[in-house]
Formats: structure tokens, sequence, C-alpha cells
């Protein structure tokens, strides 16, 4: 049951993915990435991560994606300059080497893989295991700088975006 | 559940390499954003996929850092978009070759 | 007192520095002070000079040898080369007319410049520059710091042949005299450092005179030859002497004083100090005397032959020079240091004042040098002239003049000495007798008959002003007076320079430079001479008198009465003629047989070895990689999507290498 629905979720994430590389029309794309976002949090979700899969949805599909849209909104693209986009001129060297980036990737990560496990599988223990608690714990414990560094990150990312999309 | 990881494994490596296609392929620069977002999405599945395998909190936290870190690249990436497009009226990534010198 | 010896070159150089540097401004605010200064600070040179030369003569003659070391200029090892200053006989002797002369040619030179305007003080600087390197040259203790003066003086001389630049013809005179001394200073140098290599096989680490000459009987007798004829090749190139003599006639395109100065007084002298200054080495190498003396008179004979016919006045001085310059070097070679000093002596102040005379000339006759357009002069410049008078009468070598004294010396010593032989004296004295004979038609063609200049010209002849004469009465005092200080035994006079110099030369150095080599030759040689009567001398000078004053009649005859005789002469014996008038075509010789396949070499090495092989090879260098950057600069095209092609292929080889290190 379980493997059906993860099994079901990667084929609409795989879906949606092509949807908005395809996609003529950026808005689509735009929407298309929401829906993959949000497939993406079920899949955490299926792996009994429920904080990250809200974090996923709040952050990405309810802010990243908002900007973005603003962002499309604001520059007026529709079809945009974009005709001459994906089709023609792009050389088939560049879809080789796509090819056999997947192909590594896929026998190095599959193969590589079980190597790296280690933890207990029983169910309960994946359960408590992704309870906000630990996270928390982590985060105000070992991950404190880390942590404390990406607040300076968005802090400076906000204030260069303010910058730039001022009107000189 | 752990038979799964490889599904999952995979899923992400196929996810990462539509991202990758895209960024490749796209000239408008707003849909290489997006697809460097699927790519991000991508390397989250697989960083919880082996944090649940491993049980270890690093992954999840990665993951947070790599959320603020997407975040930040948005609102930066789309200030510069949008600026981009106010002083050449384009985003079409082939009309800047501004790296060569 | 010895210890203020080091003013005697710096003041000099405070002349060069203050008119080197601030020349131009100081020509601007105040002509005047620029020769103030110029002179000035050779006069105080000469005044010191004065000072040591007194206070020396008031010592034993045994103990007039100061070493004065200021500091080291340069140590390598345990050789060191100082800059010291040696204070002897010798150098006090040739120091003494060297500013003495040279200040009175300053002086002459603020007539003759005055009106060169805006390189009045480079002319000043010039000369203060190469009084400072003449100094240094003579005074300098060891072969290195002598060796530094001599380069100054050349230097100084091409600067001032090539002083009014602006004409082509100066500029490669200047050019000829520098290479001409750089081929001799070539093997000069080679003779330095042959010396030092081998003294150092001995252990003795050092250039210093005084070191060289104690430690001389330590080489073996053929080296010693080699680096004695080395060394004369220098000189013969500095001292204008054949085969390098050929940049002295050319050199005249210098202004006047210069010639008087540089290529006639003082510089020239420089091989024969040099030589004077060996000469412990040079007794010590017979077959170089040999050579050293069949240089010198087949020089004094030849340069004469090529004076015969010239027409330039200053030209028929230089050979004039290059003349008596080879009796000076005929005296050295057959062993009488004493005499070709006395003879440098003598000869800088005629010299000097032929030369300074004939300034005054080319400046009455308004840059004229050609005598066939001068004439009856005598009247219109009475002191010119005979000062002149008196500087022929004494460069032929008239009885009671100065030339007389050093020339009889030379020429009885070529016969008399061991190493002398009448062919060489009949030599000697067939050149005297040309000498008489060319002076005295440069005489007469320049001050007697009638003028033969153009009526602009003529307007224009004048005396020198009092700055130009002055020192012309001074030099024609000393020529006249100078040759009584080496009046020989034969004519009751005690040779005054001969014993002067003696501490230093011969026989005398071997007390000075304990365990000196040579000394064994020098007694024989001493004792021979010792032995010939007066007798023959009179006999000597009484042959060579003569065929002197045969000369002056001839010359006479030739330029004063029956004035067609040169020209018949001249269509008698046309190859002859066209032989001594083109100097023998030497200079062609040089120019076919050096010039030419040195020319076509560098051509070669320019456009085949350098333009072609080495420039290609820099060049090929630069290209090959301008290449490889035009191919790699295709790759950076700043399209941000190929940058990332580029990285995900590199991702991809990064992901295979690992598939490979983990799985296989």
């Amino acid at each position: 049951m379980e493997y059906a629905l993860v099994l079901f979720c990667g084929i609409i994430a795989i879906a949606t993915a092509i949807m908005v590389v395809v996609s003529r029309n950026t808005v689509h794309s735009a929407l298309w990435m929401i829906g993959n976002c949000v497939i993406i949090a079920a899949l955490f979700l299926l792996l009994h991560f429920p904080f990250i899969a809200i974090l996923q949805v709040i952050v990405y599909a309810g802010a990243i994606m908002m900007f973005i849209l603003y962002a499309i909104m604001m520059l007026n693209l529709r079809h945009s300059d974009d005709s001459a986009d994906i089709a023609g001129n792009i050389s088939m060297g560049r879809y080789l080497i796509l090819a056999l980036f997947f192909v590594g990737v896929v026998v190095l990560g599959i193969g590589f893989g079980p190597m790296a496990l280690q933890g207990s599988m029983t169910e309960p223990a994946m359960m408590k295991f992704g309870e906000v608690e630990l996270l928390a714990n982590y985060i105000f414990s070992e991950g404190l700088i880390p942590f404390e560094l990406v607040s300076v990150l968005l802090t400076a990312a906000i204030v260069g975006a303010i910058y730039l999309a001022k009107k000189d | 559940m752990a038979d799964h990881q490889n599904i999952y494994l995979l899923l992400s490596a196929i996810l990462f390499t539509i991202g990758c296609g895209g960024v490749l392929t796209r000239k408008n620069a707003i849909v290489v954003f997006l697809c460097i977002e699927i790519m991000l999405g991508a390397v989250n599945l697989v960083f919880i996929t082996f944090s649940r395998a491993n049980t270890s909190p690093e992954g999840i936290f990665m993951v947070m850092c790599v959320m603020a870190v997407a975040a930040a690249e948005a609102a930066v990436g789309l200030a510069i978009f949008v600026l981009l497009y106010r002083k050449t009226g384009s985003i079409n990534i082939d009309k800047f070759n501004l790296l060569k010198w | 007192m010895f210890d203020y010896v080091w003013l005697i070159p710096i003041l000099p150089l405070v002349g060069v520095m203050t008119n080197g540097f601030f020349g131009r401004r100081i020509e601007r605010s105040n002509k005047k002070l620029v020769h103030w200064i110029g002179c000035g600070t050779v006069g105080l040179a000469f005044l010191v000079t004065c000072l040591l030369f007194l206070k020396m003569l008031g010592l034993e003659p045994d103990k007039r040898l100061y070493d004065f070391t200021w500091f080291t200029w340069m140590a390598s090892g345990d050789f060191s080369v100082a800059i010291g200053y040696q204070i002897d006989p010798l150098s006090m002797f040739m120091c003494m007319f060297v500013t003495g002369v040279g200040f009175l040619i300053h002086i002459y030179s603020i007539g003759y410049m005055w009106t060169d305007e805006g390189s009045y003080f480079r002319f000043f600087t010039y000369l203060n520059l190469f009084m400072f390197s003449m100094i240094n040259l003579i005074l300098a203790d060891n072969f290195v710091l002598m060796f530094l003066g001599w380069e100054g003086v050349g230097l100084c001389s091409y600067l001032l042949i090539a002083f009014w630049f602006s004409d082509k013809a100066n500029a490669v005179a200047g050019k000829k005299a520098f290479i001409t001394n750089r081929v001799g200073d070539f093997f000069f140098a080679i003779g330095m450092l042959l010396l030092l290599v081998n003294l150092g096989k001995h252990g003795v680490w050092s250039l210093n005179f005084s070191d060289v000459f104690s430690h001389a009987s330590l080489l073996s007798p053929g080296l010693i030859t080699a680096i004695c004829l080395l060394f004369f090749l220098g000189c013969t190139a500095k001292s204008a002497q054949i085969p390098l003599y050929i940049w002295l006639p050319d050199a005249m395109a210098g202004p006047t004083p210069v010639s008087a100065l540089i290529h006639a007084a003082t510089m020239v002298t420089a091989g024969v100090y040099f030589v004077a200054r060996c000469n412990i080495l040079f007794t010590m190498s017979p077959l170089a005397m040999q050579v050293v003396a069949v240089v010198g008179a087949l020089t004094a004979f030849f340069a004469a032959t090529m004076a015969l016919t010239h027409n330039d006045i200053k030209k028929v001085l230089a050979y004039s020079t290059i003349s008596q310059l080879g009796y000076m070097f005929l005296g050295l070679g057959v062993g009488a240091y004493a005499a070709g000093l006395f003879h440098v002596l003598t000869h800088s102040f005629f010299k000097a004042l032929l030369f300074m005379c004939s300034g005054c000339v080319i400046h009455a006759m308004s840059g004229e040098q050609d005598m066939r357009y001068m004439g009856g002069l005598r009247k219109k410049m009475p002191i010119t002239f005979y000062t002149m008078v008196i500087a022929t009468l004494a460069i032929i070598g008239f009885p009671g003049f100065s030339g007389f004294f050093s020339k009889d010396e030379i020429l009885w010593k070529a016969f008399s000495s061991p190493s002398g032989n009448s062919m060489l004296w009949l030599i000697g004295v067939l050149a005297a007798a040309m000498t008489a004979f060319y002076m005295f038609r440069l005489i007469f063609m320049t001050f007697f008959n009638e003028c033969r200049a153009s009526e602009e010209v003529k307007k224009h002849i004048h005396e020198a002003p009092k700055s130009m004469t002055f020192p012309l009465i001074v030099l024609a005092f000393l020529s006249i007076v100078g040759g009584l200080i080496g009046i020989p035994a034969a004519l009751g006079g005690s040779n005054l320079v001969e014993h002067f110099l003696e501490p230093i030369m011969g026989l005398g150095a071997g007390k000075i430079f304990q365990d000196a080599a040579g000394t064994a030759v020098l007694h024989e040689a001493h004792a021979a001479a010792a032995h010939a009567s007066y007798m023959t001398e009179y006999i000597l000078m009484a042959i060579t008198s003569t065929i002197v004053l045969a000369g002056v009649g001839l010359a006479y005859m030739m330029y004063m009465q029956k004035r067609t005789i040169p020209e018949t002469l001249a269509q008698k014996f046309p190859v002859l003629y066209k032989l001594l008038l083109n100097k023998w075509y030497i200079d062609e010789l040089y120019e076919w047989n050096v010039i030419k396949p040195l020319h076509s070499f560098s051509r070669f090495l320019w456009q085949v070895a350098d333009v072609k092989i080495i420039d290609g090879f820099v060049n090929g260098t630069a290209r090959f990689f301008m290449r490889c950057g035009g191919m790699l600069r295709n790759i950076q095209t700043g399209y941000v999507q190929r940058y990332a092609v580029t990285f995900v292929a590199g991702t991809v080889a990064v992901i295979v290498y690992y598939i490979f290190v983990l799985y296989i």
C-alpha cells in the first residue's frame, strides 16, 4: 500500500517537473512548480517527517513560488521573447551530457546508498525520530552556529534584494 | 520502508536530471530559476532519505538550510531579474554575456 | 701632507658636479661663473699638485713613494681593489704637467668657446671630467683604478670630439675614436686579467702596482711578454700608434682646445705613461721592448710622411703628434724611460702651444682650416705668429729649444743603448727631418706670403683675445726653457728629469719595490750606457741638427722661393703623392679588411641570428601561446548556460571517476 503510494507520488513529481521544464508559458511553469513542491512535501510525509513536509509547503509553495509569480507579473512576461527556447539550437552534446549524468548519478546513488544504512528501521523508532523535538534539540545545541549563520544569510539576501530592486 | 529507499533515490536522481536539463536548455531566466528549485527539491529528498536511513538529524537540518538558501536565492535572483529587465527589456539569458571580459 | 692628494682628483670632480648639474642655469644667469668654476677647480688642483711636488722635492729620493688608500672600491674573496693614489716621482711628474697644461688650456678655452651659445657649460663639464679621469689614471695605485681613468679619458675624448655633434662628420669622428679605443681597451683588459689570474696562481691576489711589480719575477718570461704585448696593444690605441692610430687625425673634428689638451698634451701620452709605469714588466721582456721600439720608430716615420702633403692645419699637427708619440715609444722601447717621459713633458708644452696657435688662426680665419686659403697672417697676428714659431722650433728640435734636448736624448739612447741600434736611430732622424720640413711648410703657408683668403674672411682677421694669448705666451716660455731641466750630461747638464724619475725607473725601482725583477738586466744596461763616450753623442747631435736644418731649408725653398716645386713634384711622382695624400690608404685598408667584414658579420647577426632566430624563437613562443589562448578563448563565451554545461560535464567526469574507484 505504502509502496504504491510512494510510486504514485514519484510519478506525479516527475510529471510535474517535466511540465515545469517544457511549458512555453512562464506562468504555467510556475504553477506546475507549485504542484511539484506539494508532491515533494507529500513524499516527505511518507518518510514520516511531518514537520519538514509542512515547512516545504509553506516555504516553497507558499513563499518562494508567490515570489516568483509576483516577479513574472511585474516583468509582464507571458510568452516573452522566449520563442527560440528548447527547440533547435540546443546541441546534442548537452543531451548526451545530461544522459551520462543521469546514469552516473543513478549508478552511484543506488549502488552507494545501501552502504549508508545504519539506524533501526522499526516503525515506532521512525515515528519518534520524525518529531520536531529532535530537530529542535539539534538546532539549539550542535547546529546553533550554522542556524544563526543561515539567519544572517537571509538578512543579507533581503538587504541585497532591496538594494538591487530599488529604483535608482 | 527501508526497501523503498532506492525508489526515493531514483526519484531524486530523475528529478535532479530533469531540473538540470531545464537549466541547460531553457533560455528564460525565470524558468531556469524554477529548474534550479526542482534540483534543490531533489537534493532535499536525498537528504531526507538518508537522514531517515541513518536516523541522524543532520540531514533534516541540512534541508532547513537548503530551504533558507533557496529563499535567499529567490529574493536576490528575482531582484536581479527585475533589474535586468528594467535595463535591457529582456531576461533571455542568451542575450547576456557579461561574464566575457 | 701627502694625505691631501685626494684633493687633486676631487677638485675637478666638483667642477663636473656643479657645471654638470646646474650648468644650464648658471650659464643663463652668469656665463662667467661657468668658466670660473671650470678653470678655478683645475687651477686649485694644479696648486695642490705644486705643493705636493715641492714637498716631494724635499724628501730623500728613496723615500719618495707614498701610497694613499682612500677606501675599498670592491672586494671579492682575497682580491680587493681600493681607491688609492700612489705618489711617486713618476705620478707627480705627470700630474704636474697634466694639471698645469690643463689649466692653461682651460683658460684658453674661455676665449675659444665664449661664443658657443648654450653649450658653454657642457664644454667645461667635459673638460673637468677629463681632468678628473686623467688625474685618476696618473695617480692610481692599482691597475683597475688606472683602467677606470683610462676609460674615463676615452669617454671624454669621445664626448669632446663629437662636441658639435649636430654635424654628422663630428659624431662619426667621435665614434671612430671611441671604437678604436675600445679595441685597444679590450686587449688591455685581457692583459690585466691575465696578470691577475697568473699572479693569483702564486697567491698574490692583487693588482696594486707595488704588489705586482715586486712579485713580477714569479711569472714566466713568456707570460710576461704576452701581458706586455697586450698592454702595449692597449697603449697603441690610446696613444695613436701603428696599428691603431687611425682615430687621431679624425679626432681633430673636436674644438681646438680639446685637440690641444686631449689629443696632443695629455690623454695620448697615457700609453707612454703606462709603459713607463710598467717599466719593470717591460724590462723583463726584451721581445716586448723590441716591439715597442720598432712600432714607435715606424710610427714616427710613417706619421711624418703622412703629414707632408696634408693641407688641413690641424691634421698636419695631428700627424705630427702621432709621429712625436712614436718617438716617445721609441725611447721607452730602448729602455730610456726617462727620455721618453721627458719628451712627453716637452711635447705637451710645444704641441699644446701649436694646437692653441692653430686654434687662434682658425678663429681668425672664421673657421677655415685649409692652409691653402691662409697666408700672410704674420703681420695681423703677431703674438700667435711668434709663439707658433717658437713651438715649431721646439718641435723640430732646434738646438737650444726644449724639443732639442728631449728628442736628442731619445735618438741618442736609440743609438747607444743595448736594445737600440743604428737602424732605429736612422729612422728617427729621417722622421725628424720630415718633421722640420712639414712644420715649416705649415708656418710658411700660414703666416708668410700673400693672404689667399676671400675678402669676406680677410676683414675679420684679428689677434685672439687676451684669455687666449696669455696661455700661448706662458707655453712659449715653457717651450723654450722647458728643456733645461733635462740637459744631458754630454752638454754639461745634469739631466734632472732622469734623476728625479730614477727611484721609480729601472735600477732605482729595485730599491723601492723589494725583490723587483729584472734588476740584473738593468744593471747591465746601465753599465753599457755609461761606457759610451760623449764624442759619439756630439757627432750624432750634429748630424741630427744638420739634417733638421736641411729639412727647414727645403721647406723654405719649396714654399717661399719657388712655390711651383710642390706641384711639379706632385705631377712627377703622382703615385707617391697620392699615396701620401691618402695616408698610405691605411684607412681604406681597415675599411676593407676589418670594418666591412665586421659590418657584414654584424648585419648577419642582426638580420639572421637576431631577427630570425632569436626574435623568431621569442616571438614564436609568444605566438604559440597566443594561438593556444585564441583557441581557449572560444570557450569563454560569457554565456552562463555554456558554463553550466561545462560544469555538468566536469561533474560527470568526477562521477565516472568515483564509479571506477568504488566499483572497479
